[in-house]
């Protein structure tokens, strides 16, 4: 094991190394072309026995991921933003093929406006392609998930692609100290990939990925996915159970931060989680018991987990990076559906809306989230979704759109 | 409300004829669905197409399991299970078909207890154009329904042909009409079937489907040619009769473009044709050098055979 | 690169490998040339399809191939060629795969996504150099959605979205020469109604290394239009009138494997087909007829009648 101080970007690079990936269908994208870059010098200088291919589009880069994986090899493959949208037919259709492989996702907004900013839209998008998902909140868990992801996807219980996700700049630009286990340590955790019969040999035909006729037959696969997606729950406890074992870290399905005693909960997913743990430390200097759980697993939904963590809490402000347009955040929607029906669910389901296109969420609006969320928890009244937006961001907007000369004209008015 | 099952084969025309019947119940003031209903398969293939009718609003979607009457355009979709021609037949509803096979005949092979018509058309519809025999089992369906006028029907001819010109309307809708003026003897003997009551429908048997490995669970085919389990013979309509007396034993000309890899050349040289998987599409027939291979009705072609069977 | 095997009609196999059974439309000109090149290919093929007409060849749990097939999207089946033979490659070199298990990869994609959407993901495989075979059928239109107006469409053709005015106002796409400006490892045109000619391209093909397109003329009876028993002479007639030249690019040069001295006039080949009946009933259109005998005629000028090569 070394310790090094590296970027969200390289440590997604070395999670692939230390995976001893075979295979890199790579395109740019800001904020990940970093990983692609690194990957490439590693190769370059015969440090890795890794084959990376540039495409020429991320539609067709996850085509050939997934052509890849299915013929038998060990596939990393990373994107962002755009490029996730370009390639979002091809998730949904490689994630059928069942042949497992990971992708590298640097969460960045969508257009349009186009930014380079970060926020949860883009992978949200992907929320049902048929991908697990992996949520992290520091450069070391995007090192220690890729590995896990590996062991997740590839389990024959599971056999399904995964997407690790990290934040644009807040961890693809950001070194953070990171422990790397050894080349050896890896390996035992992680043995060689093994197709399982399914991959194309000569003299052993397969056809992959035909076409079906009739809701039955069309039900059951998708179905069969469905059920894979939810099997790897239990492996996912196991994985990490084991990860553990080996490498002293725990990266459970949801991270808990002071939550077992808590009255309200922030949920939130992600670098910005990081921020609220400081919030809840504040809090409960103030005298309010917060407290944060942060989805790790967004594929397969950790229900089960949510339900036993937040039954019996009197709040819950759950903070959504992302945007669903003429619903509101995606999580919270989540949640919701996830705590309808459970005895003694928290009184207050709040949500807020923030870190849109990487604004910042700032320490005043936790704390006063949480003491919406109690007010909610006390009178019984929810109040509406918030954005959260300030008044000086708003007279600076005003400023802009002067500039812009969008300000509207004496007639216009009248 | 009626429910009407069409069946024949893609390019005969079902869908023009269910739509033919869809407009004219429409123009008797009905509500009406009508939908052809279509698989991968291609010209040839089994089809078949659906109306509905009825004076309140129709709730019903998708195909019809339970018809008031049945429609058959071409008579050899009744013995394939997966044309599903006598699919959900009960004792009250039609069975029309157009066949030179009597009536009893079809009661003794589909074994149905409701009535059966066979469609006596007059020399005057073009038996030759499958079109037309659909258009006359649509102005029949009229008639068996006994709710649509003359000029409704002739009104839906011109409705859906118009398009194609003047000529072609007036040919059809004589189909139309003497199919109408067939079943005179039998107007009304559709009757509108009631809908299934929500008591004792019995469980929809559901099951837990049951978590399987990928290799089960993927949509993914371990073995090679298992398309040869495809009857796509069943398509045809004319098969290609080779006359081995004129066969020169050329090896290659038949089998080469056969596009289906249903001719084979034996190993005394002489081609045989796999009638299961022929489609009849003829390349063999128009490509023969000494005109070796004759293109023969089926249905007379069957009967061929049946004859030196028996 | 060894003898070629085609030398005659009698070297032609009598016994085929694609399996009975499929979904295509009876007479379907596609699925003909398919067979004739897979009895060359051989069984030790993985097909990477482009959703098309043939995507229906595998509808589970059916499938003609005594190989392998995976299906990819319309867009993007070269790149799902690039990540099958990536991996092949990757196997091979360490070791856990033998030689004997290799696979030739070969792109089934019809003019739709050959010559439209799935251009970018051909460039990009052309540009890495990548080893494989790209077959397209070119039945001109968009034939698994009813023949709607594709980048290959032929000018005065009639389509689904071009189904009452003149016809197709455009001008076929010429696919072959955007693959031979970018110097490929071999590009031929074929049609099934010229086997011989096929076999040995397809053969030829076989043997060479990095990026080989075959360019298939594919007759489509329900797209175009006629009896499905005259796929063959239509095809036949395509090359006859010299509207479908057979050539094949091979070392840098492109030359006519068939270059009809003397050509039958265009409307001939048209007159067959209901997509360009607007052309001769219910009057003659003699200019849009001559229009594309022109272009045939200045297509052919510039070939060489004595060794077909073209200028």
């Amino acid at each position: 094991m070394t310790r090094a101080l590296i970027t969200g970007n390289a440590a997604a690079a070395w999670g692939g190394r230390l995976a001893r990936m075979d295979y890199v269908p790579a395109f740019p994208i800001t904020p990940q072309t970093e990983i692609i870059e690194t990957i490439a010098k590693w190769t370059e200088r015969g440090d890795i026995a890794t084959r990376m291919v540039m495409y020429e589009s991320e539609h067709s880069m996850i085509t050939g991921a997934g052509a890849a994986a299915a013929t038998g090899v060990r596939v990393f493959t990373a994107t962002s933003s755009q490029g996730l949208l370009y390639g979002m037919e091809m998730l949904y259709t490689v994630a059928g093929w069942r042949a497992p492989f990971v992708l590298v996702n640097v969460s960045r907004g969508l257009a349009s406006p186009i930014t380079l900013e970060p926020d949860h839209n883009d992978i949200m998008a992907a929320r049902d392609s048929g991908f697990l998902q992996i949520h992290c909140a520091t450069c070391q868990e995007v090192v220690d998930s890729v590995l896990m992801a590996y062991r997740l996807g590839e389990d024959h219980r599971v056999r399904l692609p995964v997407i690790v996700n990290l934040d644009g700049f807040y961890l693809s630009f950001t070194r953070e100290a990171v422990d790397l286990p050894s080349a050896d340590a890896a390996a035992e955790f992680l043995p060689a990939f093994d197709p399982q019969g399914t991959e194309f040999r000569a003299g052993k035909p397969v056809s992959q990925a035909v076409a079906v006729l009739g809701g039955g037959t069309y039900s059951y696969f998708r179905y069969e996915q469905h059920l894979a997606a939810q099997a790897a729950l239990p492996v996912y406890d196991e994985v990490a159970a084991e990860f553990n074992d080996r490498f002293g870290r725990l990266h459970p399905a949801i991270e808990s931060y002071r939550a077992e005693d808590a009255e309200m909960v922030f949920v939130m997913m992600g670098s910005f989680a990081t921020k609220a743990k400081d919030a809840v430390d504040r809090l409960r200097e103030a005298g309010i018991a917060a407290g944060l759980l942060r989805p790790r697993l967004f594929r397969p939904f950790p229900r089960d987990a949510f339900r036993s963590a937040l039954v019996g809490k009197k709040g819950v402000a759950v903070i959504d990076q992302n945007l669903s347009m003429g619903m509101g955040g995606v999580l919270h929607s989540e949640l919701a559906s996830a705590l309808y029906g459970a005895p003694d669910a928290p009184r207050a389901l709040t949500s807020f809306v923030g870190g849109l296109g990487g604004r910042d969420i700032a320490p005043a609006e936790f704390y006063e989230m949480a003491h919406a969320t109690l007010r909610a928890a006390e009178t019984g009244e929810t109040p509406p979704p918030r954005l959260m937006y300030t008044h000086s961001e708003l007279r600076e907007m005003r400023k802009l759109q002067a500039a812009a000369h969008v300000e509207r004209h004496e007639q216009d008015i009248a | 409300m009626y429910r009407i099952r069409f069946h024949g084969r893609g390019g005969q025309g079902m869908k023009t004829a269910s739509r033919v019947l869809g407009s004219a119940f429409f123009h008797e003031g009905f509500e009406v669905q009508d939908a052809p209903r279509y698989g991968a398969e291609r010209r040839g293939a089994p089809m078949n197409a659906y109306v509905r009718a009825d004076r309140a609003p129709i709730y019903e979607r998708g195909i019809i399991l339970r018809p008031d009457l049945v429609i058959v355009a071409d008579d050899t979709l009744v013995p394939i299970p997966a044309a599903g021609v006598l699919q959900g037949l009960d004792n009250r509803s039609v069975l029309l078909i157009d066949s030179a096979t009597p009536e009893d005949e079809w009661r003794k092979r589909t074994n149905i207890g409701g009535p059966i018509l066979v469609l006596p058309l007059p020399d005057t519809v073009d038996r030759s154009s499958l079109a037309m025999i659909g258009i006359a089992c649509a102005g029949a369906a009229a008639r068996l329904i006994g709710v649509i006028s003359e000029d409704a029907l002739e009104q839906a001819v011109r409705d859906e042909l118009a398009p194609l010109g003047e000529a072609v309307v007036e040919k059809n809708i004589q189909a139309a009409m003497a199919g109408y003026a067939a079943m005179s003897d039998h107007a009304g003997t559709v009757s509108e079937g009631v809908p299934a009551a929500a008591s004792g429908a019995g469980s929809p048997d559901w099951v837990d489907v049951p978590v399987e490995e990928v290799r089960l669970s993927g949509p993914a085919i371990h073995a090679g040619a298992t398309s040869v389990e495809v009857r796509t013979g069943l398509w045809r309509t004319f098969r290609p009769v080779i006359h081995y007396d004129r066969c020169n034993h050329c090896n290659w000309v038949c089998s080469s473009f056969c596009p289906d890899n249903a001719i084979s050349v034996a190993e005394d040289g002489r081609p045989v044709i796999d009638y299961d998987h022929c489609k009849g599409c003829m390349i063999c027939v128009v490509q023969c050098p000494p005109h070796a291979i004759e293109s023969v009705l089926e249905v007379e072609a069957a009967a061929a055979e049946r004859r030196g069977s028996a | 690169m060894t003898d070629v095997h085609f030398q005659r009609m009698k070297d032609l196999p009598s016994t085929h490998l694609l399996g009975a059974g499929t979904a295509m439309c009876a007479g379907c000109g596609g699925l003909e040339m398919i067979k004739e090149v897979y009895d060359v290919l051989g069984e030790n093929t993985v097909f990477v399809n482009a959703a098309g007409c043939m995507t229906l060849l595998s509808v589970y749990p059916f499938t003609p191939f005594r190989g392998s097939w995976l299906y990819t999207a319309m867009a993007s089946s070269p790149a799902g060629a690039q990540g099958v033979r990536d991996a092949l490659d990757i196997l091979k070199a360490n070791g856990r795969m033998t030689e004997e298990e290799d696979l030739e990869v070969v792109v089934l994609s019809g003019d739709g996504s050959a010559s439209g959407m799935g251009l970018s993901a051909t460039s990009g495989a052309i540009d890495r150099g990548l080893d494989f075979i790209y077959l397209c059928y070119d039945n001109e239109g968009y034939g698994n959605t009813g023949q709607q107006t594709s980048p290959e469409s032929p000018h005065g053709a009639r389509t689904a979205t071009d189904a009452v005015g003149p016809g197709n106002i455009g001008y076929k796409k010429d696919l072959f020469s955007i693959w031979v400006a970018n110097k490929p490892a071999y590009a031929a045109t074929v049609v099934g109604a010229e086997p011989l000619d096929l076999a040995r391209k397809i053969e030829k093909a076989h043997e060479l290394e990095g990026p080989r397109l075959i360019l298939s003329l594919a007759p489509c009876p329900t797209g175009w239009g006629y009896d499905p028993a005259h796929t063959v002479e239509i095809g036949r007639l395509a090359v006859k009138t010299g509207v479908w030249p057979l050539k094949e690019y091979v070392d840098g040069k492109v030359v006519h494997t068939r270059h009809p001295g003397k050509r039958t006039p265009v409307e001939a080949y048209l007159e067959t087909q209901d997509r360009f009946r607007h052309l001769f009933e219910p009057v003659r259109n003699d200019k849009v007829i001559a229009e594309i005998q022109a272009r045939v005629d200045a297509y052919w000028a510039e070939v060489d009648v004595d060794d077909g090569t073209k200028a």
